[in-house]
This record gives C-alpha cells, sequence and structure tokens, in this order.
C-alpha cells in the first residue's frame, strides 16, 4: 500500500492545538547511542520509570517517544531530523495504538512505511517492533484492531529483512478477559512493574542482536 | 430554578451546582469514550468501588497530574503512609473532575483532606471559566464532605517556552487563590518550585515533555506538599 492509498503511512506533524507548541519541542538530546527507541506514549513513558536507567541506558538508549503520537507523526519525525547525526545499530519501534482514524491494514501498512524507511537510512542496522498492547479494562473493539494489526506485522515485517517482531502482550488479559490497573494503570499505559516484565523479553533480544553486529568504528575516535 | 452569580462568572443553584447554560468548565460531563475501548469509564467505577470499604484519611483526585504521581516512588514514600487514595484521571477538565465526584468517587468515604489538582486540560475555556468549574468542585465537595478540608494545587507552566497557556494557567492561579482566600475549609498551595528558568524555558529533566513532571521534578514539588497535608491532617485531629 503506498502512501497515496494509505493515510497512516503519510508523514505528519502534531498541529498544536492546545497552544503551548509542546510536540514541536522534543528534540535530539543525546550523542551516540547504540540503541533508538522511536514511538508513542508506550516509549516516552519507559524512561521516566527505573527499569530504563537499569536495563536500557546501559546499552547506550536514546528514548524519542512522544505521548499521543501516530504511525504518521512517527514518520514524520524520523524524515524530518531525527536519524540526522545518529547510527544506531537496533531500532526499537513501539507505535499504533494512537491511530484511531485508520484501520488495521492501514496502521500495519504505516508501521511497515517506518520499518522501510529506518532499512533506507540506516542499511546496516536491525530493527525490532513491538507488537500493540491489548488496552481498555474489558474485551472491545481496539482489542481486536490491535490483535489483527500484530498478525499483519508478524506476516509481513520478516520479508523486509532485519526486522524481528516480537509480541509482549501475552501476560496482560486474565482469563476473564480483564486486564488489571496493576498492569495498566489507566487501562492502557504500563506501570513499573508491567514494564518490568516486558522488559525481560526485550532486553535479551536486544543483547543478542548487538552481539552479532560488528560495532562500527567510529570515524571520530581515528 | 434560582441561581446566584458568583464574581468567576459562575452561576450557583440551590443544589450548589452550576447551571448548565453558563460555564461548560463548572458543568458535570462524562467523558466521550471517542477511542472505543470505555477506559474512562472504567476508571471512574474502580475509583467508586475501589472507595467502600476504605478508610482513606487523604484524597488526590485531578488529572495526569494526580494520576502519574501514583507511579512513582514518590507515593509511596510519601503519601501512602498518609492514607492517601488516588482518582485521578489523565486528560480530565474540571467539568469531568464534577462529572465524578457527583457521580459516587466521594459517596464512601471519607477523607480529612482532599487534594484537588485540575485545570491544564480545559482546552477553550477562559481562566474565569476555568476558576468557576475549579470552585464547583471545592462546593461539591464541601456539601458531600462538609468537614473534609480542600487543599487546591496551583496549576503549573508548561511548554518548553513562553506561550499563552503559561499566562492562562497563572491567571486560573490567581483568581482561585483570591476565591478560597476567604474561605476556611479551603486553601490554595502553589506548586511551582520555579521550573521556568531565567531564559524562559521549561527543562526536560523537571516536565520531560514540557507538561507532565519527571519522578525527580515530583520529588521537588512534593515535599511541601507533604508538609502542608500533614500539618492540616493534625489540625483536622478530633
Amino acid at each position: 500500500m503506498s502512501a497515496e492509498e494509505n493515510p497512516a503511512a503519510e508523514p505528519a506533524p502534531v498541529i498544536d492545538v492546545q497552544g503551548d507548541g509542546r510536540w514541536m519541542s522534543q528534540e535530539c538530546k543525546d550523542a551516540e547511542p547504540d540503541v533508538l527507541f522511536v514511538g508513542d506514549s508506550m516509549v516516552q513513558l519507559m524512561q521516566q520509570y527505573e527499569v530504563w536507567r537499569e536495563v536500557f541506558s546501559p546499552l547506550h538508549a536514546l528514548n524519542f517517544g512522544i505521548g499521543g503520537d501516530t504511525t504518521c507523526n512517527v514518520l514524520w519525525r524520523l524524515q524530518n531530523g531525527e536519524l540526522e547525526n545518529i547510527r544506531p545499530r537496533v531500532v526499537v519501534l513501539w507505535v499504533g495504538t494512537n491511530n484511531h482514524e485508520h484501520t488495521a491494514d492501514q496502521v500495519a501498512g504505516g508501521i511497515l512505511a517506518i520499518a522501510q524507511l529506518v532499512l533506507s537510512r540506516l542499511p546496516r542496522s536491525k530493527i525490532i517492533v513491538l507488537g500493540l498492547l491489548p488496552r481498555g479494562e474489558f474485551p472491545n473493539p481496539l482489542r481486536e484492531k490491535n490483535a489483527a494489526v500484530n498478525n499483519l506485522l508478524r506476516a509481513s515485517l520478516p520479508q523486509l529483512g532485519p526486522v524481528q517482531f516480537i509480541d509482549v502482550g501475552g501476560s496482560f488479559v486474565h482469563s476473564d478477559g480483564a486486564i488489571s490497573s496493576r498492569d495498566m494503570f489507566d487501562f492502557l499505559h504500563l506501570t513499573a512493574s508491567a514494564y518490568r516484565t516486558i522488559s525481560t523479553t526485550l532486553h535479551e533480544l536486544l543483547l543478542q542482536m548487538l552481539e552479532e553486529m560488528p560495532q562500527e568504528r567510529r570515524a571520530s575516535l581515528v | 430554578m434560582k441561581t446566584w452569580l458568583c464574581c468567576c462568572g459562575a452561576h450557583w443553584t440551590s443544589s450548589g451546582v452550576m447551571s448548565e447554560d453558563a460555564n461548560p468548565a463548572a458543568t458535570p460531563s462524562p467523558c466521550q469514550d471517542i477511542q472505543g475501548d470505555g477506559r474512562w469509564m472504567s476508571l471512574h467505577n474502580r475509583f467508586v468501588s475501589d472507595s467502600k470499604g476504605k478508610e482513606p484519611d487523604v484524597l488526590f483526585v485531578g488529572d495526569s497530574l494526580v494520576q502519574l504521581l501514583h507511579e512513582f516512588e514518590v507515593w509511596r514514600k510519601l503519601f501512602s503512609p498518609l492514607h492517601a487514595l488516588n482518582f485521578g484521571v489523565g486528560g480530565d477538565a474540571t467539568q469531568h473532575v464534577l462529572w465524578r465526584l457527583v457521580n459516587g468517587e466521594l459517596d464512601h468515604i471519607s477523607p480529612k483532606v482532599v487534594v484537588l489538582w485540575v485545570g491544564t486540560n480545559n482546552h477553550g475555556h477562559t481562566p474565569e471559566q476555568i476558576c468557576g468549574g475549579i470552585m464547583a468542585i471545592i462546593n461539591v465537595i464541601h456539601q458531600k464532605l462538609p468537614h473534609a478540608h480542600t487543599l487546591v494545587l496551583g496549576l503549573l507552566p508548561r511548554g518548553k517556552s513562553p506561550n499563552p497557556l503559561r499566562e492562562r494557567n497563572a491567571s486560573v492561579n490567581a483568581l482561585v487563590q483570591a476565591e478560597v482566600a476567604s474561605l476556611s475549609h479551603v486553601s490554595f498551595l502553589d506548586m511551582d518550585p520555579g521550573f521556568i528558568l531565567s531564559d524562559g524555558s521549561i527543562a526536560h529533566q523537571d516536565m520531560y515533555d514540557y507538561l507532565h513532571l519527571t519522578p525527580q521534578a515530583y520529588q521537588k514539588v512534593c515535599q511541601p506538599l507533604h508538609e502542608r497535608i500533614k500539618s492540616l491532617l493534625d489540625k483536622h485531629a478530633p
């Protein structure tokens, strides 16, 4: 699905409806990350918990998550500067749950478009795409939609090459179909303990990928 | 129905609830489930059922600045020991908090102190309307919990650089502070330890998205808040 056909793959900055320009302000911070996390609030909030400092900072990770972002917003950001000057070896992508105007097909297409963009700008990098989590206290249409996106990604991402898909949402829905506020304090965003749960799998995969890749020589060190 | 006009431009009825046509920020309104997963109502229902059988001394109510506080270490260290409950919902504006309090969240508990932090999400409302919304909430709390003291927290500045929302929030604070000065069951606490730097910017180390507080920033603002709550609890002792 090309960008002309898929609105979820159409790069778009966030329009400042509130009036304080916060989206545009969130910019590039650190120097030479090995791992780049990019996405929505699921990514952004992770950095505020201890788990980031303990598990991901040691991997020289940079966090480009912005709450509320859709695939369009992430695409725009990556096309408009956020990939300049950095060469992460692994990019972790977690976005799609905020694409309320789009179908599951369109959302999956948007995520694919982002992965393709990353690979074209960073040809030697690998990508980890995190599956969309279930949301809402009880079964609801958004859970079905997110699951459908995940199924599409599972099928299509491997064809892009060095892209791995992982679904970390398995443990959150209990046998009665409910999600606990101990895992998602507002039935969307993760608590500290839930982030710890998903971080184990993610961390292992990151270590594995980083080990498989020869470290690039930094030109500045020569 | 007879209504009274308050200096904030808010209209009051004899039941204490704002009349509908006057101020949207003071008209109890549930959040519409636009996204489709019913989370707002889930949270409200959980708060109502959570409140049965619990005996909090302190109730925190408001928007994401309240809600997120619960997720960081500072809550466990400073506020759990005070037997506090947290009824914060991200995105809530004054009319949403008002609806929640009118519809059950205060019905099964008698906290001694209610900490209210809301107003920054009232987009499209004037400072006078937002103040009216906050006063409406204070009024409902006083009706339902006549012995409780309400501590209203000042709205924080937001955005990386100077912008109209900072001015709006500062105006709300000035209006609210003036309104509550004459009320013995309410007090106001300015929560800004000086987030705006000399160049007018706010640091992302304090607000990671120039709106929400980092854990370090919460530590900074919660110390004085903790002290104030403790002194209110001490005064409240029978």
